[in-house]
């Protein structure tokens, strides 16, 4: 009885993950037509093409060898990535509430860093042919500082950005993840959602609206979307630690992006909301709808802002993070 | 402000060197610039130039004038009617030919049309530089107003060569409907760039990006030869068009600011564009009547002749001698060539991020520019 | 139809190359993707700065001594299957610089863009226009759908 009860309970989490992954294929090209193209005023792509398509058609094309000193991790690094992501989506399921450490926010925090720390490594491993690596008569006679200096790529840049963003940027999102923890006292996320159902949804308490805001802000910053591209910004690295990758590795890039913005709006919902990820009750439908509301202001805030440099992106990081001690300092006292 | 920039010496110890290659998105014409950074921060920068030479002068040497003159338009695609204009008024000068009014008055239309795409273009890219896309497509979209206008006089959008010696092309005669069209596009021109740059100014994400940005101190702007807007956006109040005997009939301001960064060559330029759709209405309104070619000309021996006029980035020096109708000895030396070196004093102090946005910043073209030899060895 | 072709048919990436002359054929490629009125997105082509990432890539400009080598480079390092487009007459026959016919001829241009790269479809203009431009694209993409 209990093999049967523990094959079911597979099967369901693997047709969840499935099909969240569906849905968030669609995502990233929601917000490039009916909200970007909207604002810009103008006809965009198909919904289908940045998420579905490209990825399909990368994997089409021929492999060539990255441009890289090490080019078996380079290439593993998407799919860790990948995977960490899948992961996290995979222990927010209640099939996995059994497992009591790893339905917890400690599993899910552990797993973000893992996702962190990889652009970390992309950059410093990729040497792309658009910086350094191309002809160029740079050293002759009467150029400035033609020995003794390091010369780097422009990826290397990329890479040191991305240990200031894990180093300040992930305070937002984790001040966020434990207010929910606080109010319920618990770390499970079987507990969380316990909590709610019986004292209703934390969005709609002091506490609840002020983290909301702070999470918003720290998934923006965790998927590197505008204004915080800082990594991927066009004007000055190109693609940053994204530039060497060919074919079928480019397109697990693509499709880990839709992955990550699907997992971050059903965190926000099953910590604020109070519903468990269940594929077989009509409560999937706020799970849709989260999502899409999530694309919208993402978007939004896409269109209307340029690049954060240093001298916006401190500011902002200590403003939200105030905002994440005051959430919790309201909800140790209440 | 601090009085000079000086860049660290050649002795001295840096921590490391990022190069941008010839080709970038943040560069609409193939250069390579070198940036020597310290923890982030710009201690010098080398800007290559010489990789868009294709020896220009070389070929215009032992050519007809008026073919030199058509070729002189391929110098450069953005900013290609003020280098015919240029190169005609040399030929009149030496040959002592006399223009039309009616054909001066459809040159400088034609001049400050050239002016507004030049600097709508900047804007845009400047935005984009900067990584708000919005912005630069809604001034691309205004810009299309002007790409019109410049295609019903001229005949294409890019490179329409309306000044031939003795006056102005036939093709492009002012008639009762491109007049017409001429004041609405210019009253639609300024409706649009009024709202949009009410939004930009107010806008405080935008303004604290580009304030302080890329500094320039004066004393050093004039030191180094930079002319042309990035000049008066360091304080000098200094524009040939005052001088220039083509303008004497209209009535205009010199746009100056005292910021000497990013902010205030932004703001220039959009200045400066409301002072062209002035030019323009004036020069619509009071167009006189008469022919817009001379044909009562003719060839003879002259010595080097040297002109001067105020293009959208600078001061434009054409120079050249005509022997038995044909071209000796031409020297073409545009505002960009000065300009660019002081951008390299101007990037010092800054982020990297902020590194080709300092250079963006005097409208560099470099097309125009490349026109010196360069001998390498390595 | 396959799902490769049609899957390559929805999402095409072009990468612009300028390798000297007058930059007017840029301005006018730059102008059809970031303007509203022309806007090539529509049509499921994006633009990218990144040669591991296109499927197209567009020259233009007659190729001038130094940027020779900077074109071989990124042209390799395109994965297949690719597909040049060479746009604006300067990349077609070396332009103006090359056909005037002067005196003295210039030592800078190494030729149009077929001295360099193999060419799929040539598009003509002085500068190119962008509806024709998006015409010459269109008409060489059955090669790219077919290809295996």
């Amino acid at each position: 009885m209990a093999d049967i009860t523990i094959l079911y309970s597979i099967i369901g989490a693997i047709i969840t993950l499935i099909i969240c992954f569906i849905i968030g294929t669609f995502l990233p090209g929601i917000e490039r037509k009916y909200v970007q193209a909207r604002i810009q005023q103008r006809i965009g792509p198909i919904v289908t093409a940045p998420g579905i398509m490209a990825p399909i058609k990368f994997s089409f094309k021929e492999n060539l060898r990255p441009n890289s000193p090490a080019p078996g991790l380079y290439k593993a690094l998407p799919i860790v990535s990948f995977l960490a992501v899948l992961l996290i989506l995979l222990f927010l399921t209640p099939q996995m509430y059994p497992a009591y450490l790893l339905a917890s926010i400690i599993a899910i925090v552990g797993l973000l860093k893992v996702e962190e720390v990889s652009y970390v490594l992309m950059g410093s491993l990729s040497k792309s042919v658009m910086s350094l690596s191309l002809k160029f008569p740079d050293i002759v006679k009467g150029a400035a500082h033609t020995s003794g200096i390091v010369r780097s790529h422009l990826e290397d840049i990329s890479s040191k950005r991305s240990l200031r963003m894990i180093t300040y940027g992930s305070f937002p999102l984790y001040l966020a993840l434990f207010v929910p923890v606080v109010s319920a006292k618990s770390l499970y996320l079987s507990d969380i959602i316990k909590y709610q159902m019986a004292n209703g949804p934390l969005l709609f308490t002091t506490q609840g609206i002020l983290a909301a805001i702070v999470f918003f802000i720290g998934s923006v910053i965790v998927l590197n979307e505008s204004p915080f591209n800082i990594i991927e910004a066009e004007a000055d690295v190109i693609q940053g630690p994204y530039m060497e990758y060919i074919a079928g590795y480019r397109s697990v890039i693509y499709l880990s992006k839709g992955l990550l913005m699907f997992t971050l709006s059903a965190l926000f919902t099953i910590l604020f909301l109070g519903i468990p990820l269940d594929l077989l009750s009509w409560n999937f439908i706020v799970f849709v709808v989260v999502a899409l509301i999530f694309t919208l202001f993402i978007g939004i805030l896409n269109a209307f802002t340029p690049i954060f440099t240093n001298k916006q992106f401190y500011p902002v990081v200590i403003a939200s993070t105030l905002l994440g001690v005051l959430a919790i300092v309201i909800g140790i006292l209440i | 402000m601090i009085e000079e920039k000086i860049p660290k010496s050649q002795g001295e110890l840096i921590e490391t060197e990022i190069s941008m290659g010839t080709v970038h998105p943040a560069a609409l014409e193939p250069y390579r610039v070198r940036f020597f950074v310290q923890d982030e921060i710009i201690q010098e920068a080398e800007i290559t130039i010489g990789v868009n030479h294709r020896g220009v002068e070389r070929i215009m040497e032992g050519l007809p004038v008026e073919k030199a003159n058509a070729l002189t338009e391929k110098i450069c695609g953005i900013c290609s009617n003020c280098h015919t204009w240029n190169s005609v008024m040399v030929a009149e000068k030496g040959l002592n030919i006399d223009v039309p009014e009616r054909a001066n008055y459809i040159r400088v239309i034609m001049g400050e049309l050239e002016r507004l795409h030049s600097h709508l273009l900047y804007l845009a890219h400047g935005n984009e530089v900067l990584g708000h896309e919005t912005f630069a497509m809604r001034i691309f979209y205004i810009r299309e107003t002007v790409m019109e206008l410049l295609n019903m006089i001229g005949g294409n959008r890019v490179q329409y060569g309306v000044s031939v010696i003795g006056g102005v092309r036939p093709r492009c005669q002012l008639d009762d409907m491109r007049v017409q069209r001429l004041n609405e596009g210019m009253d639609k021109l300024e409706k649009d760039l009024t709202k949009f740059t009410d939004r930009f100014t107010s806008d405080p994400i935008v303004n604290s990006r580009i304030e302080g940005i890329g500094i320039l101190p004066p004393k050093q702007a004039k030191k180094l030869g930079v002319t042309g807007p990035s000049l008066r956006a360091c304080g000098f109040d200094y524009d040939l068009r005052t001088e220039m005997k083509e303008y004497d009939d209209f009535d205009f301001n010199v746009a100056v600011l005292d910021g000497c960064d990013v902010k205030s060559n932004l703001l220039l330029r959009v200045l400066e564009c409301f002072e062209s759709i002035k030019i323009i209405r004036q020069a619509v309104r009071n167009l006189p009547s008469g022919p817009i070619t001379n044909r009562n000309w003719e060839m003879y021996d002259c010595k080097a002749i040297k002109h001067y006029i105020e293009v959208p980035r600078g001061i434009l020096y054409d120079s050249y001698a005509i022997e038995d109708g044909r071209i000796r000895s031409s020297i073409i030396r545009t505002p960009s060539m000065t300009n660019i070196g002081a951008m390299q004093y101007a990037a010092i102090g800054n982020q990297i991020t902020d590194g080709q946005l300092c250079i963006v910043q005097c409208d560099p073209c470099f097309t125009c520019t490349d026109r010196t030899f360069e001998i390498i060895e390595l | 139809m396959s799902l490769k072709s049609y899957s390559r048919s929805k999402a095409i990436h072009i990468m612009l190359v300028y390798t000297g002359g007058c930059n007017g054929c840029d301005i006018e490629i730059v102008n059809s993707v970031l303007s509203p009125k022309i806007d090539i997105e529509q049509y499921n082509i994006f633009l990218t700065w990144n040669p591991r990432e296109a499927d197209i890539l567009v020259v233009t400009g007659p190729v001038t001594y130094q940027n020779k080598a900077p074109l071989l480079r990124i042209y390799d390092a395109i994965p297949e299957p690719k597909i040049v487009v060479a746009a604006g007459s300067c990349a077609l026959m070396g332009g103006v610089y090359k056909n005037i016919h002067g005196d003295i001829p210039s030592e800078e241009i190494m030729g149009p863009v077929d001295n360099v790269i193999p060419v799929d479809a040539k598009v003509p203009g002085c500068a190119v226009r962008p509806q024709d431009l998006l015409a010459g694209v269109v008409s060489v993409l059955p090669k790219l759908l077919e290809a295996d």
